[in-house]
């Protein structure tokens, strides 16, 4: 049962059984459910799963409905970190007992939450978690926004984004600051295992995943998933948005264990440039004016050091 | 659970995915389980659909880009073949359009009321230019 589940390619990983339903309520075009099929159809051992609140969890479990085929909570909009690890305790102890009765089925523990729930509202318990390390896996559906409540500005908003509570106009160009490293500080806690993903990468995707489920301790996954919603784009350009996001650079995919080793997974062949991804999405339709222009100058220059930053470190391997 | 009334249920009642036994959910296709009314596999979102994708099997290579990133778990495969869309769960995002990688592409997306097999039947011509 947790043999690590062979997938070479993807004809082979279409023979899986998916576990997450349709007529789930997210809008069409979603990438969150793209990440969670692929998640979920990394493995086929049990899973321990829970969502924070967020698109995510109302979407998925409209009463009476349920769209999970397998062990789900939501508890609050900040602990679906701390329900996962708790269960995972629990698990533990009760073997220890020798009170369960399938003790070989080695579920795997995973947690979902968005970028509110993790980068903002969440944050202190999932670094209790990571701190603690716990053999658990929590992954952040990264959409830069609070999707779920209209579009207000989140940690994770990037500079010049038009979001509700910071609108771009006549004054403004939108949010201002800069999106925070979430990556870089729940690798800072140590763990064994953390990594940035997307879902147009499937096999690196799948991959990082079966990594994490093997690994035993916690592990962070952050996974860009562009909202067609509040990013401002057709439902069908979803999986175009998220190749220009990875090759532009501006989510570069790597990954970090134990804090220290550092590896780049991908290396995009033609690298686009940022004002591609920038056009793309309504969200940045203003950085386009004439006085707003220098912004895309700026957003090039910041992408281009922190790849330089990121190629730095992984040669130096800290 | 639908037959009983608004003060009915059992304090912290679990809604069930199934309803009999099911071993190995992870190798269970999703027509072979047995689902209880609570599972949104016995919902329909069909009604939220302006576009739908029709699906040319004469094209199709099996590549399966369209499974993998259907958001809403309606691309069909089976034993490695695509075998059609599911129109119960299919939303009309058009991603599985987008990423079909054949040319012509075997999916398209046409209004609602079209008639799958018209649309079938003159489907469009290998666009040489691309080649």
């Amino acid at each position: 049962m947790s043999e690590m589940k062979k997938i070479k390619n993807l004809k082979e990983f279409s023979t899986s059984a998916d576990r997450f339903e349709g007529a789930n309520l997210l809008c069409p075009g979603c990438a969150h459910s793209i990440i969670v099929r692929e998640v979920l159809n990394a493995t086929n051992d049990d899973l321990v799963l829970a969502a924070s609140t967020g698109c995510l969890e109302v979407c998925t479990a409209v009463y009476p409905y349920t769209s999970w085929d397998a062990s789900w909570i939501h508890i609050g909009f900040e602990n679906s970190s701390t329900a996962v690890a708790g269960a995972e305790s629990m698990y533990n102890a009760l073997k220890t007992k020798g009170r369960l009765k399938q003790p070989d089925r080695n579920p795997k523990f995973v947690a979902f939450g968005g970028d509110g729930a993790s980068y903002d509202i969440g944050f202190q318990w999932i670094s209790g978690c990571m701190e603690r390390n716990h053999n658990m896996m929590y992954i952040v559906l990264d959409n830069e926004v609070y999707a779920n409540t209209g579009g207000q500005r989140s940690s994770s908003t990037p500079i010049g984004s038009s979001a509700t509570t910071s609108p771009a106009g006549s004054i403004s160009y939108g949010e201002k600051m800069n999106k925070k490293d979430m990556l870089g500080i729940m690798a800072a806690h140590n763990i064994p295992y953390a990594a940035q993903v997307a879902p147009n990468k499937w096999k690196d995707m799948v991959k990082k995943i079966q990594k994490g489920f093997a690994t035993q301790g916690a592990v962070f996954i952050n996974a860009v998933s562009p909202c067609t919603t509040e990013w401002k784009f057709d439902p069908k350009d979803t999986m175009h948005i998220t190749d220009l996001a990875t090759d532009s650079l501006v989510f570069p995919l790597y990954e970090i264990i134990e804090g220290k080793e550092f590896n780049i997974t991908y290396r995009p062949k033609n690298v686009v440039p940022v004002e591609e991804y920038l056009a793309a999405q309504g969200r940045f339709k203003h950085l386009f004016r004439d006085e707003y222009k220098y912004l895309i100058k700026e957003w090039q220059e910041r992408v281009d050091a922190n790849w330089s930053y990121l190629q730095r470190r992984e040669e130096a391997k800290v | 659970m639908a037959k009983k009334g608004w003060d009915e249920f059992e304090i912290g009642a679990m809604l069930r995915t199934f309803d009999g036994k099911i071993d190995n959910i992870a190798g269970t296709r999703q027509e072979d389980r047995s689902y209880s009314e609570n599972s949104s596999y016995m919902a329909s979102v069909a009604d939220w659909r302006l576009i739908k994708p029709v699906f040319n099997k004469d094209y199709c290579i099996d590549c399966q880009f369209c499974w993998i990133y259907c958001p809403d778990v309606s691309i069909i495969s089976r034993d490695k073949k695509l075998i059609g869309v599911d129109m119960d769960h299919c939303k009309g995002c058009g991603i599985c359009v987008e990423v079909c990688p054949t040319n012509p592409k075997s999916l398209l997306m046409f209004p609602e009321q079209a008639d799958e097999e018209t649309e079938i039947a003159s489907w469009p011509k290998k666009d040489e230019e691309e080649a």
